[in-house]
């Protein structure tokens, strides 16, 4: 038992976890993740893509076991920072035990020098019995072990960030509202692709009212730039651009105006009507008065053109329509508009201050590594024959100075 | 013309190797300073590149692979100069100096034109980010260099405890710590940029996982040379295995694993 303990506490088992980890991590940046099983299939073939299917290798970082040597990893750093911060304590003690206790490196008579060169680096002097402990940085003996701390914090509350939120992708029309479960609506007052010089830049004017009516002032949302409310988080995650068109009803005198994200039949009868294929962004007119449409564009949309497709009487006859033109059949009126864009939103829902607590692990972290790496610990013993090293770290550059130092006064 | 100022300091970094090369291999002190003196004038140069193309840009220069590899290959010559200074040791040259002129071609190799950036790179996060993480690709490169340099030695029959060498296996090590805090500055850093751009702290994308395993490499190799008191020779392979890994995050991501950071 003592032995599992000891193991389960060792360095050696936290490095043979991190090489697990290092493992799925590499299977998981080569396999793409979270695609349909039919891909991998067709990718690797019906053996191999089974085998990556059946072994979770689709989603590596979802497995359990994954999961749980994360889980045996904050075990081991835990179980390794308690045994060690107990031995932290009176460190720097021990430190200036082991420079008085260490062999002498011979410099005779150099006392003086030594203490004018230590003291300039900023050591601190301890006189004692034939022998002065000059020592530096003992706070940082702490490092490593505050290193460890800054992990398990980074490890944990990470890991509350990560599942303990909710998100959800919602695409919204301006003007149009969403309501969440909880009755928090968010209203799209805009959108735009484009600012005011023509460069893309996607970005939502929201506002977002909770349950109780309590309402925020109106906020552009970015990418980069998300808008905070309560516990809710929204992001400018996508956008689309929709077409539009107005139906009107000679017979009855009625309008209505739809959007089309996607191909739809715009019927009265259920026979005769407009079939909405697609929309395209622009097009170019050639010499010869052909028209070659284009497909793709991640600006605005220049010159809008409507794919679409009159249904009458039993036939299909296909139709280019600009903006503003009208489609009549029977007693409908078909007339596409100017297309509009929307964004699609992604909203989050954290605890307060979660995001806080990680972030003072990231702090917490970068500070612990600036006191390992460069506030190490060291102790320099000086006795009138010569003089001694003391640190848990490497300390050649320390060593090779005062090496300098003395052979340069021998030379002298 | 702007082009002609950075090939004329890949022109530079390209004859300080040479000098350094063929100097520190006839133990020539002054082929050294010369060197020296060419890599000064050749990041001098960078610099006013990297300015020019700053102000023509209106943005930081360090938004796509080009730009990126200019600032690794500028940041290798400062680290490198800056600890020359400091150690007033040649070695420190033969180890930067060809790491500055392998990854300033490798920029040259990539389109140079200036393009406006996404707005999902539009960040205040975005200087610190990038701006680490050239600087701890550059102490890494370092120390890889330092790496390949003690291993040259070593089978040239040079003594492991000799002075330089034990020097040279400490300051790789030095490097490596340097590297290490900022690798985890731009990890992090990048994590708080990923948590307002995309909504996630973590998305285990390739450039993310692969920088978190160059970092757990690093994380071994310090532990191995902090509790099993590994040096020299071993720690000289695992700082140059360990680089491919850096060059494989920085450059083999973006050609063979597409993810969201695929604009980089
Ligand atoms: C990715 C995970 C880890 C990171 C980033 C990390 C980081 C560090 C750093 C930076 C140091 C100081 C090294 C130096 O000053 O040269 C250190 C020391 C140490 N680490 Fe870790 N560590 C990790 C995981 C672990 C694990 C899982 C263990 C298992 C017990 C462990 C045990 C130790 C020990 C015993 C020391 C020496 C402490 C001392 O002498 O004061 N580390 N670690």
């Amino acid at each position: 038992m003592k032995k599992i303990r000891a193991f389960l506490r060792s360095m050696t088992f936290g490095m043979l976890l991190l090489a697990a980890v290092i493992g799925f991590s590499f299977a998981g940046s080569m396999i793409p993740q979270q695609r349909p099983a039919m891909e991998y299939v067709s990718r690797y073939g019906a053996t191999v893509g089974g085998l990556i299917i059946r072994l979770g290798l689709d989603d590596v970082f979802a497995t359990p076991v994954f999961l749980l040597l994360m889980a045996a990893l904050a075990l081991n750093l835990t179980l390794c920072s308690v045994v060690r911060v107990r031995r932290l304590r009176g460190s720097g003690e021990r430190l200036k035990e082991r420079a008085r206790a260490a062999q002498v490196i011979a410099a005779p008579g150099q006392a003086q020098r030594l203490d004018a060169f230590l003291r300039r680096r900023g050591f601190c002097a301890q006189a004692g019995e034939g022998v002065t402990v000059y020592s530096k940085c003992l706070f940082g003996a702490y490092g490593s072990f505050l290193t460890h701390l800054g992990l398990l914090a980074v490890l944990l509350a990470g890991a509350l960030a990560l599942y303990g939120g909710q998100i959800t992708d919602q695409t919204v029309m301006p003007g149009q509202t969403l309501t969440l479960p909880d009755g928090t609506a968010i209203e799209v007052l805009s959108f735009r692709i484009e600012d005011e010089t023509g460069r893309l830049d996607y970005a939502s004017g929201l506002r977002m009212t909770d349950a109780q009516g309590q309402r925020s002032a109106e906020a552009l949302v970015r990418v980069n730039e998300p808008m905070r409310f309560g516990r809710y988080k929204v992001y400018q995650q996508t956008y689309g651009t929709a077409g539009t068109m107005r139906l009107r009803n000679a017979a009855t005198g009625g309008e209505d105006t739809v959007y089309l994200t996607e191909p739809a039949f715009l019927t009265a009868d259920g026979q005769n009507g407009v079939f909405f294929a697609a929309l395209y962004p622009g097009y170019i007119q050639d010499e010869d008065g052909s028209v070659t449409l284009i497909t793709s564009t991640s600006g605005a949309y220049a010159d809008p053109v409507y794919d679409l497709r009159v249904m009458a009487q039993g036939q299909t006859t296909p139709v280019l329509a600009f903006p503003g033109e009208e489609l009549t059949l029977g007693d409908i009126t078909y007339i596409p508009g100017e297309p509009v864009s929307y964004p699609g939103l992604r909203i989050k829902a954290i605890a307060p201050g979660m995001l806080g607590v990680l972030y003072a692990s990231f702090v917490l972290l970068i500070a612990a590594l600036t006191i390992c790496f460069f506030m190490r610990p060291v102790c320099v013993a000086v006795r009138p024959e010569g003089y001694a090293i003391a640190s848990p770290k490497p300390q050649l550059g320390l060593q090779l100075e005062l090496e300098a130092l003395i052979r340069e006064e021998e030379q002298r | 013309m702007r082009d002609m100022v950075f090939f004329a300091a890949l022109l530079l970094y390209f004859a300080a190797m040479i000098v350094q090369i063929v100097s520190a291999a006839l133990g020539r002190q002054k082929g050294c300073r010369a060197a020296c003196a060419l890599l000064s004038a050749g990041l001098a140069l960078h610099t006013v590149y990297s300015v020019w193309r700053g102000i023509a840009a209106g943005r930081l220069p360090l938004a796509n692979q080009f730009e990126f590899a200019s600032g690794f290959a500028w940041a290798i010559a400062v680290l490198g100069l800056i600890l020359h200074a400091r150690l007033r040791q040649t070695w420190v040259l033969t180890a930067s100096i060809p790491a500055a002129f392998l990854v300033m071609s490798y920029a040259a190799f990539q389109p140079m034109e200036i393009r406006d950036i996404m707005p999902a790179l539009r960040s205040t996060w975005f200087a610190l980010h990038i701006g680490s993480a050239i600087f701890s690709y550059a102490a890494l490169a370092i120390a890889g260099g330092l790496g390949a340099y003690y291993l040259v030695r070593l089978s040239r029959g040079e003594r492991e405890d000799s002075t330089a060498m034990r020097q040279a296996d400490y300051m790789g090590y030095r490097m490596i710590c340097l590297g290490f805090l900022l690798l985890t500055v731009v990890i992090l850093s990048g994590a708080i940029w990923a948590e307002q751009a995309w909504s996630k702290w973590w998305s285990w994308d390739p450039k993310e996982t692969w920088a978190l395993i160059t970092w757990i490499i690093y994380a071994i190799y310090l532990h191995q040379r902090l509790r099993m008191n590994w040096q020299g020779r071993r720690m000289a392979l695992l700082s140059l295995a360990a680089l491919v890994c850096v060059l494989f995050t920085f450059a083999g991501v973006n050609l063979l694993l597409p993810g969201l950071h695929s604009y980089a």
